[in-house]
C-alpha cells in the first residue's frame, strides 16, 4: 500500500467520524430540546396556502405543524428527526422531510434550508401582474421563480396582480425573474 | 327503297335466316325458329348486332355457361315485356307464353342437367364475424374482439357468406392460431378468486388528459352546482397557465361536473383516462350528464336536450395514444340543466377505456379566439361524472374456464411438488397507461388439477368438442383429441397445458372453422346442419343449447317447431346481429363512411348524424320484421324510425332525443321507405354530389332485384360540377344520346332521378349546393353554431319516367309507382334472404321456389315476417 493510498484512507475514516459527531449533536439537541424545528416552507405563495398546508400535514401524523409564519415563508414543525430519518445526515434530515412533504402534497409544497443571507441584505421586488384568480395559475407562476438561483422566497397572486420575489441582487436581478415568468406564459401588467 | 321491295328483301333475308337458325340451333328440339326469326333478327342478326346480340349464332347449346347467360337474358327480357321493344309490331300473347315456356324449361332442364348429383351449397369456412360471434357464444364472452386481427372476408353474390368469397390461406391459418391462444388465454381462470372489483368515480377532466388543456384554454369550464366553479374561473382574456401546476394542485380533483363546448377532434380526444381495462369482462359503466346555454361566464337553460356520445376506445400495445373509437357505446340524452344518470354493463377488452364526445354540438374552438369562454355564447354539455364498476363476475371460475374445465378445482402449483412438470406459462398482468386501476397481487401459480388427467381429457373433450363443432363428434375423433392430450402429458406438460394443445387445435379444424352440412334425407341437410342454418342466419353464431336439443331429438324439422324457433331466435337481442350483417351487405351499410362529406357543401355532417342514418335503417328493419308489415315498406311508409337528430335533418317537428323510435311522418312528406333514408342516401353519393346513376343501379340491384349490366369498357365516369354551372341530369342527357348507353340508362336513371330530390347526406333539397356560383343559401334546420359558406345552384328535377313509360313528378310519385309492385319487391327480398341464408347464388331453377314462397307469403299478408317463417319452412332453405 501507498503513502498516497494510506493518506487517503485515513480522510474517508476522518470524515466518516466528523459526520457521526455532528449526527449524534444534532440528534441528542433535538431530542433533548424537544422544540419545534423551523423550517423554510416553498409553495406559500399565498395567505390562502396556510391552511393547505395545515391539511397537508394531517397526512404526516408523525409531524406536528406548530406555527406558519407566511411573511417569511417559515413554519415550526414538531417531529423526532432521529425516529422518522433514521441514520440520515443532518444535511439529508431537510432533504428526506422535503421529500416527504412533497409527496404528501403532491408536490406543491417543500422544505428548504433557512435563508443564511440576513434581510437586509435581500431586496424585495414586486411585478405586477394579470391572469386568472386561480390557485392553479398561481402556483405555476410562483414554480417558475422560487427555485431560480438567489430568490430567497417568493409569492403569487392574480387576485392582488403581483408576484413578488426576495432577492440576492448578487445572484439574480428582476428582468430575469420577468424573464422566467414570461416563459410561463405569465402576462405582466406592463405589457 | 320502296315499299315492295323492302317487303321482298324482308322475306329473303327472313328465308335465309331461318335457315341459319335451323342450322345452328339444331342441337335444340322444337325450338321456336319462327318467333326469333319475325320479332328478333331484324335487330339481331350478324349485320345490326343491336346490343351485341347476334342471335344467328347463338347456338342453344345451354350446356355452355356463356350461352346458359345469354338465353337466360333473352328469357328475361322477352317475359317482361321488354323484347321485342315496344316500337315493334307485339307478337301474339301465345306465342310468346310459348317461346318463354320452351325457353324456361329448357333452361331449367340444363341447369338440373348440371347440377345433378352435386351439393348446391359449397363447404365454406365462418366469416370474421361469424367467428368471432361463435367464440363469444361458445365461452360467453360476449364482447372479445377477434374479427379485428383476421384476414378480411370476400364477397359473392352480394354476400360474404359463400364459398366463392371464403378461400383459406397459411395466413387465415396463422391468425386462427393466434386467435385460439387469445381465446384460451382469456377463457381460463390463472388466480383462485376473481379479480378484485374496482370501483371508481372518474371525471373527465383527467391529469394528463385532452380534456384539462382545453378546458384550461376555453373550450370548456369546470362547473359546481351549475355554475361556474369560484375556484376554477373560465378562461377569458386570459387563459390558465401551467397544465402541471393545476394538475398537482387538484383542480382537476375537486369533484368538479366538466362542461364541453368543443366537439372530439384531430387534436381533441376526450377520454376517461384514469380506467384503462386491465381484465377483460363486463364492466358496469354510469355517468351523469346534463346540457346547459353558455353565455359569456353565465350558466342559462339549454336549447333543448344535447346527446352526447359514449364510445370504446382501445390504447396502443403499450397503453398510451388511442386513435379513433373502437365502437360506440350509445348515444345518451343530456337534457337541460337537469342531471340524468345513464348506466350499461358492456364488455371491455384489454387496454380499453371510454371515450366521451359531445356528439349534438357543433364544432367550435374558443382556444384561440379573443375573450375565449368568456366571450363565447353557445351550448355545452356537462359531464358531472362517470362511475366505471368491474369486473363483473358472477361466478368464479367464469363460465369460460368451466366450459374448458367443468368443475375441476384450481390449485397452486408447486414445482417443487410436481417435478418433471413444466408449469404453465403466465402472462404478467400490468398496469396500463393513466388508468388509476390496479391489478391485484399474484397469489402464485394456479391452475387446473387433476388426479385422472387422461379420464378428465376424455370427459372434458366430450363435453366441449360437440359443442364447439356443432355437431356430434365421434369417438374416434374425440380419442384423437385425447390422444394429443396424452402427447403433451408424456412430454412433461401439465394437465392445463396439454388440453391447451387439444382445445387450440380443436379451435384450428375445420370441424370449428367450417360448416359442414352432412345429408339428410332427400337433399336436405342433417338435422345439426339445419340448427346451424337458422343459428347463423338469426344470430349470425353458433346453435344455443335448444337448438342443438331440438335437433339431436329430430324434432327441429317440424314446421311448427321450426316457425316457433324462428320467433324465438328472431326475438332474442343476438338477432340484432342478423339486422347488422344482412343490412351491412344487403344494402350496403357497412359501406356508410366509406365517402367524407365535403365540408364546405355540407357542413352539417357529423359522426352522430352518420351512426343516427345506420341507426335508423336499422331500427326500420327491425320494425318491419316485429311487426310482420308488407313489402311496400321496403320503397315507402308512413312512418319512419328517427332521434333528434335525423328528424331536424329531415325537417321534422317534435322529436326530442337521442333514442330513435317509431315517428309518423307528415302527409307531405317525402321520406318512408329504405330508398329515402339518409344512411342509403349517403352510401349512393360519394361525398361532393350525387349522381342518378349509381343510385338508380343501387335500388334496380338491391330493393328491384334487377341488376343492371356494368357499364361497356372505356365509358369514361360523369365528373360532377360542383361549380353548379350544369346539373347531373342535364349532362346525363347528353351521355344518354348515345343508343348504346340509353337502353341501360332507359331503366337504371330514373330511380337515381327520382332520388335527385336529396343530397349526398340524404337532405332533402329543391335545389342543388354549389361551392361557385348560385343564390344566398338560407340556413334551414342547420345548427346556428355552424358556419355555412355554400350558395344554391340550380333546382331539382326529380321527375322521370318508367321504362314501361310510367312518368312520375317526384319521388313521392316515383314511390308510388314501384310499391304497386309489391310482388317484384317481396320477390327480391326473398331471394336476398335465401342467398344470405343458405350461402349459395340464386339459380334459375330456384326462381319456381322463390314465387312459391312468395305466393305463400301473399296469402298470408304479405309481411316481412310471414316471408322469414315461409323461406325457413321452404325446401329451398332446407337443401345443401
Amino acid at each position: 500500500m501507498t503513502a498516497e493510498s494510506n493518506r487517503m484512507r485515513r480522510r474517508r475514516i476522518g470524515r466518516v467520524f466528523r459526520d457521526s459527531v455532528l449526527m449524534i449533536l444534532f440528534l441528542s439537541v433535538a431530542a433533548e430540546a424537544a422544540e419545534p424545528i423551523k423550517h423554510q416552507i416553498t409553495g406559500l405563495f399565498s395567505t390562502e396556502r396556510e391552511a393547505d398546508l395545515r391539511e397537508t400535514f394531517k397526512e404526516l401524523p408523525d409531524f406536528k405543524l406548530v406555527s406558519i409564519d407566511f411573511k417569511n415563508a417559515e413554519a415550526s414543525v414538531e417531529y423526532d428527526p432521529a425516529k422518522e430519518f433514521p441514520n440520515a445526515k443532518p444535511e439529508q434530515v431537510i432533504e428526506r422531510f422535503d421529500n416527504l412533504l412533497r409527496q404528501a402534497s403532491r408536490h406543491t409544497f417543500g422544505i428548504k434550508p433557512l435563508r443564511s443571507l440576513p434581510k437586509d441584505k435581500l431586496t424585495l421586488i414586486e411585478i405586477p401582474v394579470v391572469g386568472l384568480d386561480c390557485k392553479g395559475c398561481c402556483l405555476g407562476a410562483y414554480d417558475s421563480i422560487y427555485k431560480l438561483p438567489g430568490v430567497e422566497m417568493a409569492t403569487a397572486s392574480f387576485k392582488l396582480g403581483r408576484v413578488t420575489a426576495l432577492i440576492n441582487p448578487e445572484k439574480i436581478d428582476r428582468v430575469e425573474l420577468e424573464t422566467a415568468l414570461k416563459q410561463r406564459g405569465v402576462q405582466l401588467k406592463t405589457e | 327503297m320502296t315499299s315492295g321491295f323492302r317487303s321482298r328483301f324482308l322475306a329473303v333475308m327472313f328465308s335465309l335466316v331461318v335457315v341459319m337458325l335451323a342450322r345452328v340451333a339444331g342441337a335444340a328440339d322444337q325450338f321456336p325458329k319462327a318467333f326469333f326469326g319475325v320479332h328478333c333478327l331484324e335487330c339481331h342478326d350478324s349485320g345490326v348486332k343491336q346490343g351485341g346480340l347476334d342471335l344467328s349464332e347463338l347456338k342453344v347449346d345451354l350446356s355452355n355457361a356463356d350461352n346458359f347467360a345469354r338465353w337466360l337474358k333473352i328469357h328475361d327480357r322477352i317475359e317482361s315485356g321488354e323484347m321485342p321493344p315496344k316500337k315493334q309490331a307485339r307478337p301474339p300473347v301465345v306465342e310468346t307464353a310459348a317461346v318463354t315456356k320452351w325457353l324456361k324449361e329448357s333452361l331449367i332442364k340444363a341447369e338440373q342437367t348440371q347440377l345433378a348429383g352435386e351439393v348446391r351449397t359449397g363447404v365454406r369456412r365462418l366469416t370474421r364475424a361469424e367467428y368471432e360471434n361463435t367464440i363469444r357464444d361458445l365461452f360467453d364472452m360476449p364482447g372479445i374482439a377477434l374479427q379485428g386481427n383476421l384476414p378480411g372476408d370476400g364477397s359473392a353474390h352480394g354476400f360474404d357468406k359463400n364459398s366463392d368469397a371464403l378461400d383459406i390461406s397459411h395466413v387465415n391459418m396463422a391468425k386462427y392460431v393466434e386467435a385460439a391462444d387469445h381465446v384460451l388465454d382469456l377463457a381460463i381462470a390463472t388466480q383462485p378468486k376473481a379479480p378484485t372489483v374496482q370501483t371508481r368515480r372518474i371525471s373527465l377532466a383527467n391529469s394528463g388528459g385532452f380534456v384539462a388543456h382545453v378546458i384550461l384554454n376555453g373550450d370548456g369550464v369546470l362547473l359546481k352546482n351549475k355554475q361556474p366553479d369560484p375556484e376554477f374561473p373560465p378562461a377569458g382574456e386570459q387563459h390558465h397557465i401551467d397544465e402541471g401546476a393545476h394538475e398537482r394542485i387538484g383542480s382537476f380533483r375537486s369533484g368538479a361536473t366538466v362542461g364541453l363546448f368543443r366537439h372530439e377532434d384531430e387534436s381533441l380526444s376526450p377520454y376517461f383516462i384514469e380506467h384503462v381495462t386491465i381484465y377483460p369482462g363486463r364492466y358496469r359503466v354510469r355517468t351523469s350528464l346534463w346540457s346547459f346555454q353558455w353565455d359569456k361566464g353565465k350558466v342559462l337553460p339549454s336549447r333543448g336536450t344535447e346527446a352526447a356520445r359514449l364510445s370504446v376506445v382501445q390504447l396502443t400495445g403499450d397503453g398510451r395514444g388511442g386513435q379513433h373509437p373502437s365502437y360506440v357505446l350509445g348515444y345518451f340524452d343530456a337534457p337541460s340543466i337537469e342531471s340524468r344518470e345513464h348506466e350499461l354493463v358492456t364488455w371491455l377488452n384489454h387496454n380499453e377505456l371510454i371515450g366521451f364526445n359531445t356528439a349534438s354540438l357543433a364544432p367550435t374552438a374558443n382556444y384561440n379566439r379573443k375573450g375565449r369562454a368568456m366571450a363565447f355564447t353557445g351550448p355545452g354539455i356537462a359531464v358531472d361524472w362517470l362511475d366505471i364498476e368491474g369486473p363483473l363476475h358472477d361466478a368464479w371460475p367464469p363460465r369460460s374456464h368451466r366450459v374448458l374445465f367443468g368443475e375441476l378445482p384450481l390449485a397452486e402449483f408447486k414445482p417443487a411438488e410436481r417435478p418433471g412438470i413444466r408449469a404453465p406459462q403466465r402472462k404478467q398482468v400490468r398496469h396500463l397507461g393513466a388508468g388509476r386501476n390496479r391489478p391485484d397481487p399474484s397469489q402464485g401459480l394456479w391452475t387446473v388439477s387433476s388426479d385422472q388427467p387422461l379420464v378428465e381429457a376424455d370427459r372434458l373433450l366430450a363435453s366441449f368438442l360437440p359443442k364447439a363443432f356443432r355437431r356430434p363428434v365421434s369417438d374416434e375423433v374425440r380419442r384423437a383429441y385425447v390422444a394429443k392430450v396424452e402427447d403433451r402429458l408424456k412430454a412433461g406438460d401439465s394437465f392445463e397445458t396439454a388440453m391447451r394443445w387439444a382445445y387450440r387445435a380443436a379451435l384450428c379444424s375445420p370441424d370449428f372453422l367450417y360448416l359442414v352440412a352432412d345429408a339428410g334425407s332427400v337433399g336436405h341437410v342433417d338435422d345439426h346442419a339445419l340448427a346451424c342454418r337458422l343459428s347463423y342466419l338469426f344470430w349470425n353464431s353458433m346453435p344455443d343449447d335448444r337448438l342443438t336439443e331440438l335437433a339431436a331429438s329430430g324434432k327441429l324439422r317440424t314446421p311448427d317447431v321450426l316457425r316457433s324457433e324462428t320467433d324465438r331466435l328472431l326475438k332474442d337481442s343476438k338477432s340484432q346481429r342478423f339486422i347488422e350483417d344482412f343490412l351491412g351487405q344487403w344494402l350496403k351499410l357497412r359501406q356508410i363512411a366509406a365517402t367524407d362529406p365535403d365540408r364546405k357543401l355540407y357542413p352539417e355532417f357529423n359522426p352522430y348524424l352518420q351512426d343516427s342514418m345506420v341507426a335508423e335503417t336499422r331500427a326500420y328493419f327491425r320494425e318491419l320484421i316485429d311487426n310482420d308489415l308488407d313489402a311496400t315498406h321496403l320503397v315507402r311508409s308512413k312512418f319512419a324510425m328517427l332521434n333528434e337528430k335525423l328528424a331536424v335533418h329531415y325537417g321534422i317537428q317534435g322529436v326530442v332525443g337521442s333514442q330513435i323510435r317509431r315517428v309518423d311522418l307528415p302527409a307531405d312528406c317525402p321520406r318512408g321507405g329504405f330508398m329515402t333514408q339518409a344512411s342509403i342516401l349517403k352510401i349512393t353519393a360519394n361525398g361532393t354530389t350525387t349522381s342518378p346513376v349509381p343510385r338508380g343501379a343501387f335500388v334496380m340491384d338491391r330493393l328491384l332485384g334487377q341488376p343492371p349490366e356494368p357499364p361497356p369498357p372505356n365509358i369514361p365516369a360523369i365528373e360532377p360540377d360542383v361549380r353548379g354551372a350544369k346539373t347531373i341530369r342535364e349532362q346525363l342527357d347528353k351521355h344518354r344520346t348515345d343508343a348504346i348507353c340509353a337502353s341501360c340508362h332507359a331503366k337504371m336513371d330514373p330511380p337515381g332521378f327520382a332520388l335527385e330530390a336529396f343530397d349526398v347526406i340524404g337532405g332533402f333539397r329543391s335545389r342543388y349546393r354549389s361551392i361557385g356560383d348560385g343564390d344566398p343559401a338560407l340556413r334551414g334546420s342547420i345548427d346556428p353554431f355552424i358556419g355555412i359558406s355554400f350558395k344554391l345552384g340550380p333546382p331539382v328535377d326529380a321527375s322521370g319516367v318508367l321504362p314501361d313509360e310510367r312518368a312520375f313528378k317526384d319521388v313521392t310519385d316515383f314511390q308510388t309507382l314501384i310499391a304497386a309492385d309489391s310482388g317484384r319487391l317481396l320477390r327480391n327480398l326473398t331471394q336476398q334472404f335465401a342467398i344470405y341464408a343458405t350461402g349459395r347464388d340464386s339459380s334459375f331453377s330456384d326462381r319456381d321456389q322463390i314465387a312459391a314462397i312468395v305466393t305463400a307469403t301473399q296469402k298470408n299478408g304479405g309481411g316481412i315476417r310471414t316471408l322469414i317463417h315461409e323461406l325457413v319452412q321452404s325446401s329451398l332453405f332446407q337443401t345443401r
